[in-house]
């Protein structure tokens, strides 16, 4: 399939939350953090920079960022230099890309990064630039943000298959309690039971407060290397073995099922079928669970139960420690946070690690070698699925 | 500059069918330019005019109550939202047709916290995907008329045209606010 063998050969990530940090200074922090993370990695090693972030202009009214976060973090890159916008899914474009790059030959060493700052003094403005992640002319004016959008899925998930509340707080309650072993995450300090997530205010009926990922500060980076330099970085590398992406609408008055997310299918397919794989072979799994119904979906559409078991499938911890595959260990976007451009960076930080055994024993994946990671963008119009291998030679 | 005086460029108009002219009252020129209060990237509510816009027959239509979108006679193939080319043969004759003005609520949910710039004070409204009677579309909107615990799934909704107050029109759906009684 590729012309030769990449793999992610190093990362980091800043704190995610409520930062007392602007945009750029957040670019710096990851940079420190990568540099520490990836000590033989040099400056002038690098010869692309990728990165992903979605809203620069409106979270922090600064465009051309990519020479920003270059300059910032020390880069002079000689081969490709962008910023890859795919709303939520921008910091997996900026791996996808660097990984087409150093495939086909064009870049040897390339850094992906992910950045986003979304508190702002006014959150109407911040809710305004998530709106605008839909079509802002036709549905924007009706208030068209991802929470009804996906309480619109709730609902018809509800009504469907008979899915529960208690089913959406199952989901939460692991993924925040994962969160509780990363000091990176969002929620690190802050527990969420069962109970009181039930508890918890309505955001969009029938979804809750713990059933909706964050506004989120954070910045995330990784380092992508042709085979013939990944020793030098690690011994343990994360080889990159299949993508897909799918888009299927925008407007949505064109979405179809809000049940049946078939863009994921697609996606889905067409990367294991890259890796030679099957669903049944991944050992763990980085999905996108903006909101606590996203993950039920995603597990159906990703094949590990039958259609409209999803809910069941999380009541049953099957996607737990000791179930069927772990998912999201990391904490996820409920418990991390999601800082829009770095999210997927962050995914893959923890895919590394965990094959790398450098992440804590109480989320520690038992001998993983094939992972999975999964991000959605705007309302589940677009899938995009990236699949890793662990270790080994290339 | 040279002196001979340039035509003025306008950009192509959609076609408009016969059938499709405005029923009652005629049609009035399209209101010029509003002022927009808020900076316009903050502005959720679309520009109207024929300055702005190839579709401000859309919002013609809507200062006459009426809902419609563009249809592609070629391969009867009905777009939403308005267009002003068919995705599928890439043509630019597109007609204007009207829409049914009642639907049934197919999904919903209400904004009760985290509403972008200008809704702030709305909360809480509901939202939802509304099936239009007789056509095969199913687009998002508010849904006033009712508060949003005492909606269904399925119930019946009108499409109507609301003022931005700036000049600027849009479109949003109400529930009736009794129950539907039989004939």
């Amino acid at each position: 399939m590729t012309a030769r063998n990449v793999a992610i050969v190093g990362g980091a990530t800043v704190r995610f939350g409520i930062r007392a940090a602007t945009w750029s200074e957040l670019a710096q922090e990851v940079g420190v953090a990568l540099f520490r993370a990836v000590p033989e990695l040099r400056s002038e090693d690098v010869d692309s920079l990728f990165l992903g972030a979605a809203e620069p202009e409106r979270f922090a009214f600064q465009s051309h960022v990519a020479p920003l976060v270059a300059e910032q973090m020390g880069l002079r890159p000689t081969r490709i230099l962008q910023r890859t916008e795919l709303a939520c899914a921008s910091g997996q474009s900026a791996i996808r890309s660097a990984y087409a790059a150093i495939a086909s030959g064009l870049s040897e060493i390339a850094v992906a990064v992910g950045v986003e700052k979304m508190n702002l003094p006014s959150m109407a403005e911040a809710n305004s630039a998530m709106g605008c992640v839909m079509d802002r002319a036709w549905d924007g004016p009706h208030g068209a943000t991802a929470p009804p959008f996906f309480a619109m899925v709730a609902q018809r998930h509800m009504l469907e298959y008979g899915t529960t509340e208690e089913q959406l707080a199952a989901v939460s309650e692991k993924n925040h309690r994962f969160a509780n072993t990363n000091p990176h995450a969002q929620f690190y300090e802050k527990t969420f039971g069962r109970d009181k997530l039930l508890r918890l205010p309505l955001v969009a009926p029938p979804l809750r407060l713990g059933d909706c990922s964050s506004m989120t500060d954070g910045a995330a980076a990784v380092v992508l290397a042709a085979e013939e330099h990944v020793r030098r970085y690690t011994g343990s590398p994360a080889w990159i073995r299949g993508t897909g992406q799918y888009s299927d609408f925008h407007n949505l008055a064109n979405a179809g099922s809000l049940t049946d997310w078939v863009g994921l299918k697609h996606a889905a397919r067409e990367a294991l079928k890259q890796a030679k794989i099957g669903v049944d072979d991944l050992d763990l799994a980085e999905v996108h669970d903006c909101f606590t119904i996203s993950e039920i979906v995603e597990y159906e559409a990703l094949g590990l139960c039958p259609e409209g078991q999803g809910g069941r499938f999380a009541a049953d911890a099957r996607g737990d420690l000791g179930g069927d595959l772990v998912v999201n260990p990391r904490g996820g976007l409920l418990g991390c946070g999601h800082p829009l451009g770095a999210t997927g960076i962050g995914q893959a930080v923890e895919v590394f690690q965990q094959f790398g055994r450098a992440v804590p024993a109480a989320r520690q994946v038992p001998d993983p070698e094939w992972a999975l990671v999964h991000n959605l963008s705007g309302s589940a119009n677009v899938h995009s699925v990236m699949i890793y291998q662990a270790g080994g030679p290339p | 500059m040279s002196g001979r005086p340039r035509a003025r460029r306008t950009e192509p108009e959609l076609v408009s069918r016969p059938s499709d002219e405005p029923r009652t009252p005629p049609a009035e020129p399209t209101p010029p330019r509003p002022v927009v209060k808020r900076p316009f990237l903050l502005d959720l509510i679309p520009l109207e005019s024929e300055k702005d816009t190839r579709l401000s027959r859309f919002y013609a239509r809507l200062r006459e109550g009426r809902l419609s979108t563009t249809r592609c006679p070629k391969d009867s193939l009905l777009l939403w939202p308005p267009r002003t080319a068919c995705p599928r043969c890439h043509t630019e004759e597109l007609e204007w047709t009207d829409l049914p003005e009642t639907g049934r609520i197919y999904a919903f949910s209400a904004v009760l916290a985290a509403a972008p710039l200008g809704l702030e004070d709305d909360v809480p409204f509901a939202v939802g995907l509304v099936d239009l009677e007789g056509v095969p579309l199913r687009i998002f909107g508010r849904i006033d008329g009712k508060p949003w615990t005492s909606l269904r799934i399925g119930e019946r909704v009108r499409a109507v045209t609301y003022d931005v107050g700036d000049g600027r029109v849009f479109y949003r759906f109400r529930a009736e606010s009794e129950p539907e009684r039989g004939p």
